[in-house]
């Protein structure tokens, strides 16, 4: 009897353990961290403080970088969805050599290394790229795209737009072709089947893409870093600089956990938001 | 005068033939079954019809229109899908008001109308639910209802009852032709099940690889099937290997009474009786003996393999309320001569 009780603990401990190791202890520990005294000279010392805090949340060079974290990734999860969302849908309907080929075309890039492909934009967009090559060659003026908000986002999209598709195609998927031509027989025109029909029943899996994609583009590091340059820096190369270049180690922690809460939050109220609207009519 | 007329329609999907000309008129008010095994081609008609699949050739007309080209949603026909193809984030009720609403039909006429036609398919409690919490018969009427309430010239049913168990099923064919009745809407019906499409069918339209072999009256259909084909799916049916002498038809040298037929001597022929025109007597008192290798009890009817000397025939009686013959039991068989038909054995087959 006894046994049979513990069966399902020691059935998931192997995977508490690893949460617990690499997730949870790594967290108190950087929320420890926070907390401590730092001093330029003597480096880490031990005593609490909440002056990391204060200072990042006061300090409008810090809440400029929030800012922008906020708004380049709340842009680029909405281009994901009027990119991917059209993207899934013409997957699901194409046939079967090429459904297959352009999804792996549209998984391709995740098996090459972020930074890789962040140094493929820099070349392309850079001021004597491919692009503002082309341009001079037709005559007209040269932009400059690197090193700008433009250039991270375009880069974010394109290795973020995945994890868009696949969960809107998944819904896709468990999507019933008669019922668009139901609402065709109706008397619906294409557009309005895919508003009123099939656009409604993609919902959750726009928003499962929507969290995926905010979540990682908030917390991106390779492609802010590299293609953002020195002087317009996100959340996650905020916190590096300041681990690495100011050695401030409890300032980047408290950065880190301030980013955490933030995302957090604005992922459950908007989870929430829109999960119990589609809930309500998909069940 | 044909309210909705196919003309040679075809559809080839590459090399593959799936309709070939196929020839229909459907009268007003009429309910038209498709009957035939899968793959026969009677969805892809169905389809054509609807506006679904682009026939290859031949042209579609609907009460002199010609609608063979023209988009699913201009032609305004109400179709009821396999699946029911309801809409799964709307209630019963929205989901039968949205032809109305794609007809801009205010919301007050909207409102009645559906309401009359949820009351017509015994659904007027259930307008507010959800299409997942509704049973399969429930939703199958919600189907109809959709498809109804915008009063189409032509209903189409995909297979409407397949998803069904076999005593709804039952129910749901009744329920289908009083509907259908009540309303007066010009039908068709896809369906591969025989009993279904003879019971609720004013004509049926038997496909065989992409054609149509024939198109009967139910009754007809069963009593006078045109091809081998036909009668064993049909129906149960005998089919006793003979050869035509002498005008005609023998088998293990015993001359079996049957309809005339127009065959040249010695042409290898069936002798196609249905089981229920047999008749069991006392042995010696028929055309030929054979013994009852095993019956089945089926409720209203028995069911019998006797076996012959010209093979085994299946024989049913209703139930009388007695005991019947006993397995192991000799018996004689006869028919009369208008209850065979004679077929070509290489006809059609």
């Amino acid at each position: 009897m006894k046994s049979r009780a513990l069966t399902p603990w020691l059935l998931v401990s192997p995977a508490t353990l690893l949460f617990l190791g690499l997730v949870v202890l790594p967290l108190i520990l950087t929320v420890i961290l926070s907390f401590h005294v730092y001093d330029h000279s003597t480096g880490i010392k031990d005593g609490f403080t909440v002056a990391h805090y204060v200072r990042v949340l006061t300090d409008d060079y810090y809440l400029t970088i929030f800012w922008r974290t906020l708004r380049l990734a709340a842009l680029t999860t909405l281009i994901c969805v009027l990119i991917g969302a059209p993207e899934a849908y013409v997957l699901s309907r194409m046939g079967d050599p090429w459904r297959s080929i352009f999804l792996l075309v549209i998984i391709g890039p995740l098996l090459v290394s972020v930074v890789v492909r962040a140094f493929g934009w820099s070349m392309l967009l850079g001021s004597t790229g491919l692009l503002n090559q082309t341009l001079r060659a037709l005559g007209l003026d040269p932009v400059r795209l690197l090193y700008t908000e433009t250039a991270i986002v375009i880069a974010l999209v394109h290795v973020m737009l995945p994890f868009m598709v696949i969960p809107v195609w998944t819904a896709l998927q468990k999507l019933d072709p008669a019922v668009e031509a139901a609402a065709w027989s109706l008397g619906a025109s294409r557009f309005t089947a895919l508003r009123r029909v099939v656009l409604p029943q993609v919902s959750l899996g726009m928003l499962s893409g929507s969290l995926i994609v905010f979540g990682l583009s908030a917390s991106a590091f390779a492609i802010p870093g590299l293609l953002g340059g020195r002087r317009l820096k996100m959340a996650a190369t905020l916190v590096y600089d300041e681990y690495m270049s100011e050695l401030n180690w409890p300032l980047g922690a408290a950065i880190a956990i301030i980013v955490l809460a933030a995302n957090l939050v604005i992922m459950l109220g908007y989870n929430r938001l829109v999960e119990t609207r589609a809930r309500r009519a998909l069940g | 005068m044909a309210f909705l007329t196919l003309q040679s329609l075809s559809k080839a999907f590459g090399d593959f033939t799936a309709v070939r000309d196929v020839d229909l008129s459907v009268a007003k008010g009429e309910f038209v079954s498709l009957l035939g095994p899968s793959g026969c081609g009677k969805t892809t008609t169905l389809q054509m019809i609807a506006g679904l699949v682009e026939p290859t050739k031949g042209t579609i007309t609907l009460d002199g229109r010609d609608i063979t080209h023209e988009k699913p949603n201009r032609r305004g026909l109400g179709i009821v899908f396999q699946s029911y193809a309801l809409f799964p984030h709307m209630t019963v009720a929205d989901n039968v008001a949205f032809g109305l609403e794609m007809r801009k039909i205010g919301k007050a006429e909207r409102e009645r109308r559906v309401k009359e036609i949820l009351g017509l398919v015994h659904l007027a409690p259930f307008a507010e639910r959800y299409p997942r919490q509704l049973s399969g018969g429930q939703r199958q009427r919600v189907a109809i209802a959709r498809a109804l309430v915008i009063e189409p010239p032509v209903l189409l049913l995909d297979e409407p009852l397949s998803n069904l168990d076999a005593k709804l099923r039952e129910e749901m064919q009744f329920e289908l032709r009083r509907i259908q009745r009540s309303v007066g809407t010009t039908t068709i019906m896809v369906t591969h099940d025989q009993a279904e499409a003879l019971s609720i069918s004013d004509r049926v339209v038997v496909m065989e690889q992409g054609r149509m072999t024939q198109i009967d009256a139910p009754y007809r259909l069963y009593e006078r099937p045109a091809t081998a084909f036909i009668s064993s799916f049909v129906g149960k049916m005998n089919r006793i290997d003979a050869v035509w002498r002498g005008g005609r038809a023998e088998a293990a040298g015993l001359a079996l009474p049957s309809e005339a037929a127009s065959l040249s001597e010695g042409v290898a022929a069936h002798v196609a009786v249905r089981p229920e025109k047999i008749v069991l007597g006392a042995p010696g008192q028929g055309l030929f003996d054979g013994t009852v290798s095993s019956r089945f009890f089926l409720g209203s009817y028995w069911l019998f393999n006797v076996e012959t000397p010209v093979g085994t025939v299946i024989v049913s009686l209703p139930n009388q309320g007695a005991e019947p013959v006993a397995e192991g039991a000799t018996v004689s068989l006869r028919w009369q001569p208008e209850s065979a038909a004679v077929i070509a054995a290489g006809a059609a087959a």
